[in-house]
């Protein structure tokens, strides 16, 4: 497949996961599916599913709250596969391109969402005061929809298109320790995420459960899977002993 | 009395489609204001005859709103029979309908945030994660999808007909069964056995610094692996926490601090 070809189709699923995530949320936007998709596209899926399991894992609990705008990890997923597929240099190379780029993602959506979307809104406020229903619904949904392919499609086309030997220029220029050091602080990167997690619990003073999950997985090197059923056996646990029993005595 | 207008399965399979463009034009001077209204406009459309009635109600919707993208349907669904009884009946003040939807927003999105975000998606792309570390390739990937999908489409389904059906019983429900704290406290108990088992597999740090005293050559990460594996991890994510909860750093801001300690780090030699 030509490279021009490529670069579309990347750009391409890059606008649908971005459409899906303002509005179905099915989740294909995440790391996890961008990557292979876009390995797939470009002929190595083995890759594409290595840098989307990094990137998950990198962005995996970062989750913000309210009006805050996260580190974008679609665009950056995107272009980091593509980055590896094409410069060939594995996980450490698209750790070190997506970070960088998650904040331009971010700082596009922070436009989106501060510039662009609130003239569409004003736009979609008068037609609706005239009664007009279509222009709301074009204002309020087609048009946002088609400034994705602007906004995050374009980017992913130019750094597939013209990125290959740009990036891979300016990835051989920055030192080899920079870049381990990019991947060091990836994998430490987890903790923020987590933390931000930990904040938003209402209910403090369930903090032993968070060294219970921890020492099952440190000592008894119990795998996620037995984690998540971890959660679920204590959660019942509580219900049937605390909750369930309290309203029976009510 | 003239006819009524009742609200019809169709009517809120419509809602239900024009919710998902909740947050389509989001934006940060009135959030999701456009996309609520969008989701009501097949119930303004139905219930109102009079222009000036469905201007009033469209007005009504276009003021602020924001709370997580799929716990929105309930409020959604909520002001869809608040609407249909205010178009029937006139029995109360209209304004009461964004009262009702300014008090859910705010619980809504804790609990939407720290159970659907903060919870159900990191679980199962953690699962994913172990899916495709075992080899079996586009297994994790789809399975994710499917999860995730079921859930939003799920959630947005329960909040537009639930919402509706119950209408303003609801919310005095949750208030009065004090629904939201009980759930807050179940998700709670998952969220922190999730973090505190994800931890060890999901943070790294390693540190190869090793001396030699005599003939035995001591490693320190070695020696930690010995004691407690996993433990810088935990205590690097207990420092963030502290950073955020105690220190109010924005999480911004600590993500570009712990790339610069990662590169630090590597040149001084005490991580890699």
């Amino acid at each position: 497949m030509s490279i021009l070809l490529t670069a579309i189709l990347v750009a391409l699923f890059v606008t649908i996961a971005y459409i899906d995530s303002h509005t179905f949320q099915t989740h294909i936007f995440r790391p996890i599916f961008v990557g292979p998709v876009v390995g797939l596209i470009m002929g190595d899926v083995s890759t594409g599913l290595a840098v989307g399991v990094t990137i998950e894992l990198m962005f995996l609990a970062v989750i913000f709250v309210g009006t805050a705008t996260p580190p974008d990890p679609t665009l950056s997923t995107a272009i980091a596969t593509g980055i590896a597929i094409l410069g060939g240099g594995g996980t450490e190379l698209a750790v070190a391109t997506a970070l960088p780029v998650s904040f331009i993602g971010q700082i596009a959506t922070t436009f989106q969402n501060t510039v662009i979307n609130i003239w569409f809104m004003h736009r979609a406020e008068n037609a609706i005061s005239k009664l007009n229903t279509r222009g709301l619904v074009l204002n309020n949904t087609v048009y946002p929809m088609l400034t994705n392919a602007v906004l995050y499609g374009i980017p992913a086309f130019l750094a597939i298109y013209f990125g290959a030997d740009f990036v891979k220029g300016i990835i051989e220029a920055i030192p080899d320790k920079i870049i381990t050091g990019l991947s060091v602080g990836g994998g430490m990167i987890g903790a923020v995420g987590f933390a931000l997690l930990l904040s938003t619990i209402q209910v403090k003073k369930f903090w032993p459960f968070l060294f219970l999950g921890f020492f099952f997985a440190s000592y008894l090197k119990i795998n996620m899977i037995g984690i998540a059923l971890l959660g679920v056996i204590c959660v019942a646990l509580y219900y049937y002993l605390k909750i369930d029993d309290q309203n029976a005595n009510a | 009395m003239e006819n009524e207008k009742k609200l019809t399965k169709k009517d809120l399979w419509k809602v239900f489609w024009n919710q998902m463009t909740i947050r389509t034009a989001n934006n940060y001077e009135r959030q999701q204001n456009a996309g609520f209204t969008q989701a009501m406009m097949p119930v303004i459309e139905k219930v109102y005859d009079d222009p000036e009635d469905k201007k009033e109600a469209y007005d009504r919707h276009m003021e602020y709103f924001l709370t997580q993208d799929m716990v929105s349907a309930l409020p959604v669904g909520i002001s869809a029979a608040m609407e249909e009884r205010y178009a029937n009946e006139r029995d109360f003040d209209p304004s009461t309908i964004n009262s009702v939807k300014t008090a859910l927003m705010g619980p809504l999105a804790g609990l939407g945030d720290s159970l659907l975000n903060g919870t159900a998606r990191p679980i199962f792309a953690g699962l994913a994660i172990s899916l495709v570390s075992a080899g079996t390739g586009w297994v994790g990937p789809i399975m994710f999808v499917i999860c995730m999908a079921i859930l939003s489409l799920g959630v947005r389904y329960l909040g537009v007909f639930q919402g509706y059906k119950q209408g303003v019983s609801l919310v005095a429900k949750f208030q009065s069964s004090g629904l939201i704290s009980r759930i807050s406290e179940l998700a709670g108990i998952a969220a922190y056995i999730i973090v505190g088992g994800f931890i060890p597999a999901l943070v790294y740090l390693h540190i190869p610094i090793e001396y030699t005293s005599g003939e035995t050559t001591i490693k320190i990460q070695e020696t930690l692996d010995g004691l407690m594996p996993g433990v810088l991890g935990l205590l690097y994510t207990g420092l963030m926490y502290y950073l955020i909860t105690k220190k109010k750093v924005s999480a911004i801001k600590l993500i570009f601090i712990t790339m610069i300690v990662g590169i630090v780090g590597v040149y001084a030699g005490i991580l890699g």
